[in-house]
């Protein structure tokens, strides 16, 4: 990295770490049940951090990120209610499991092709054949899934707590680490190697970079930013089930919240949650929960992505800052301005020193 | 004769599905387009069947000629989406239309239908006895149908000049547009094919399915599977898929646990991925 890159790289670790404070002081002045819905936001950002991570490396659109969301979720109860380990230990133990889980489906994608509608074709046949399989494992709970055992006196340990605030936090804590990640990352020689396979996929391989295990490594790291959450998403619910993780409205909402905040900026799944959420809570209080409102507000989102706003928010906003940009080098480019038009004489006379 | 019962369901299955992934290899491999809202229509269809049949009492097979024009205007105005995003925004943008509009067919049926599975009232159009074969007249209705639009495709395809133009769009667009095919009609035409063939089979089978307004997903992956299996592009191998998936399906529901019938086409999708992969680069 050039002594340029890490100076703006520290310009954006330290936007992370005031989004960091702000957030977590933010968060307590919000009511019970601002809080609840701002716990469904985080926990979106994080699975959408993970869609947007491989969509903006490697371009690869998966739709299988709800999978290792439910890995989280389904190691945190059954690691707890079956061996007693404690939640905070499966923040550890979940993403080596979402890994393991990861690598058949990455090299089915590297070996089917680096296409996106053929990924996106791929990962969704994978999101529809985990269900099943999960209602199929009885240990795993069958279809009502793995409810956790609720403690008396709940404790820091057992990550169990009499309101949602802690888990809204954890959440804040879990989306900053990986915002920072990721600006580290495209910043770094994994980032620039993503970069070229995703832009020029022969170029890259010539050149000697390990395109295919550049591809699984990727993939497997976007399993590992998702699992996390899964975890913390199912302590909050004390239950973890296939429904709950997998259900056809998560599977969108992922895409949908990742798209609509962009892939530009490593903050774009972050906003985009919180915009998707709230979007999505006001569309269904206003047809008072009727069923299928939640597949309209997303077809709405992605019209709009499709039509008016394709690189998302972050995006329009990167767009509008090149545009500002521009026009301000126009403004200091443009004749008024320039040294070598002709002095105007109040100019002349307070810039121009007369020789003695 | 339980096996042989199994193998008629299945292959009556086969061909329905057989149908719904002739549409999907034509609209991938000339369009270049993977519409992910193909299952959807055949939702939609399955859903004008049922609506013609609970609110106006009719057959749903008196849906079709209606259901043809219906599928038509709707095909044309999603061809021209996909073409006029595809020009702007490449194969995420036809992705991100393909996804809209499965999700607001999905939403606007469980707004319309409510969310819970139904089945056709009035349905019941009684069933033949062939050798101690139980098949139900509705289903080899269904069949009798797929297989004759199937190879009316395949005869299209091979011996018209629109369906020679269709093919060479498939194998080479630049090359074909070098010889005067005008390769965004032949694109058009590939979409508006696929949907018209996704609502009018969901029609069909309307009298024998159970519906919600997910199965959209559900047709989707099937079609998938039967691209990926047959080969893109390949309407011939597209029906020996279907058939293939059709019996996989049966026997997995015949002789092993019910969550097999669901992991069957998805099984079979992955090991032929992970054997054969796909050339096409879409």
């Amino acid at each position: 990295m050039t002594p340029r890159t890490m100076s703006s790289m520290g310009v954006s670790l330290a936007g992370v770490g005031v989004l960091l404070v702000a957030g977590w002081f933010l968060l307590g002045l919000f009511n019970a049940a601002a809080i609840s819905v701002l716990i469904l936001a985080l926990f979106f950002a994080v699975g959408g951090s993970s869609f947007s991570f491989l969509y903006s490396s490697l371009g690869v659109f998966s739709l299988a990120q709800p999978v290792f969301l439910a890995v989280g979720g389904y190691t945190a109860i059954y690691l707890a209610t079956r061996y007693g380990i404690s939640p905070w230990i499966s923040l550890l133990i979940a993403p080596v499991i979402a890994t393991v889980v990861a690598l058949p489906i990455a090299l089915a994608i590297v070996r089917a092709g680096t296409g996106p509608i053929l990924g996106a074709l791929v990962t969704l046949v994978i999101a529809e054949a985990v269900p099943p399989l999960l209602i199929a494992v009885q240990p795993l709970g069958g279809a009502v899934g793995l409810y956790a055992q609720v403690k008396q006196n709940p404790t820091l340990w057992q990550m169990q707590f009499v309101s949602g605030l802690p888990f809204a936090r954890i959440l804040l804590v879990l989306n900053v680490m990986i915002i920072a990640f990721v600006i580290w990352w495209r910043r770094s020689r994994f980032g620039h190697f993503d970069t070229a396979i995703k832009d020029a996929p022969y170029a890259a391989s010539a050149i000697g970079i390990p395109t295919a295990r550049m591809r699984v490594a990727t993939f497997l790291i976007s399993a590992m930013i998702a699992a996390p959450a899964g975890v913390i998403y199912a302590q909050y619910n004390l239950l973890t089930s296939a429904d709950l993780f997998l259900g056809s409205t998560v599977l969108f909402q992922i895409v949908v919240v990742a798209l609509a905040g962009g892939t530009a900026r490593p903050w774009g799944p972050l906003v985009g949650s919180l915009a998707v959420v709230y979007l999505s809570q006001e569309a269904s209080d206003l047809a008072n929960g009727r069923s299928g409102i939640g597949p309209l507000t997303f077809a709405a989102i992605f019209a709009v992505m499709a039509f008016v706003m394709p690189t998302g928010i972050s995006g329009t906003w990167e767009k509008l800052l090149h545009w500002t940009a521009i026009r301000r080098g126009f403004r200091r480019g443009s004749p008024a301005e320039q040294d070598d038009s002709p002095p105007t004489p109040e100019s002349a006379g307070s810039s121009r020193k007369m020789p003695a | 004769m339980y096996a042989a019962q199994l193998i008629v369901l299945g292959l009556i299955t086969g061909a329905v599905l057989s149908l719904i992934g002739v549409g999907f290899t034509i609209v991938i491999g000339v369009g270049k387009i993977a519409n992910f809202a193909q299952g959807a229509f055949v939702g939609l269809g399955m859903y004008m069947g049922y609506w013609a049949n609970v609110h106006l009492g009719w057959s749903p097979y008196l849906t079709v000629l209606p259901g043809l024009v219906l599928f038509g205007i709707c095909g044309w105005i999603v061809a021209e989406l996909f073409e006029s995003r595809g020009r702007n925004s490449g194969a995420i943008g036809e992705l991100l239309v393909g996804l809209a509009l499965l999700l607001l067919i999905t939403g606007l049926l469980s707004v319309s239908f409510g969310e819970n599975a139904v089945t056709l009232p009035a349905a019941s159009y009684g069933a033949v006895s062939v050798a101690n074969l139980h098949i139900p007249v509705s289903e080899l209705i269904a069949a009798g149908f797929t297989f004759s639009v199937a190879a009316g495709i395949y005869l299209f395809m091979r011996w018209s000049r629109w369906g020679r133009a269709l093919r060479a769009v498939a194998e080479n667009p630049r090359a074909a547009g070098l010889y005067g095919i005008r390769v965004p009609i032949a694109r058009r035409v590939a979409v508006l094919v696929s949907i018209v063939l996704a609502g009018v089979t969901g029609i069909m089978i309307s009298p024998f399915s159970v519906l919600t307004p997910e199965v959209g997903t559900t047709f989707l992956l099937t079609a998938f599977a039967v691209v990926i299996i047959g080969g893109i592009a390949n309407t011939v191998g597209a029906v020996a898929a279907g058939l293939a998936i059709g019996l996989a399906d049966s026997f997995a529901a015949g002789y092993l646990s019910s969550v097999w019938t669901t992991l069957a086409p998805l099984i079979l999708i992955l090991l032929f991925l992970l054997i054969r992969p796909v050339k096409v680069q879409i």
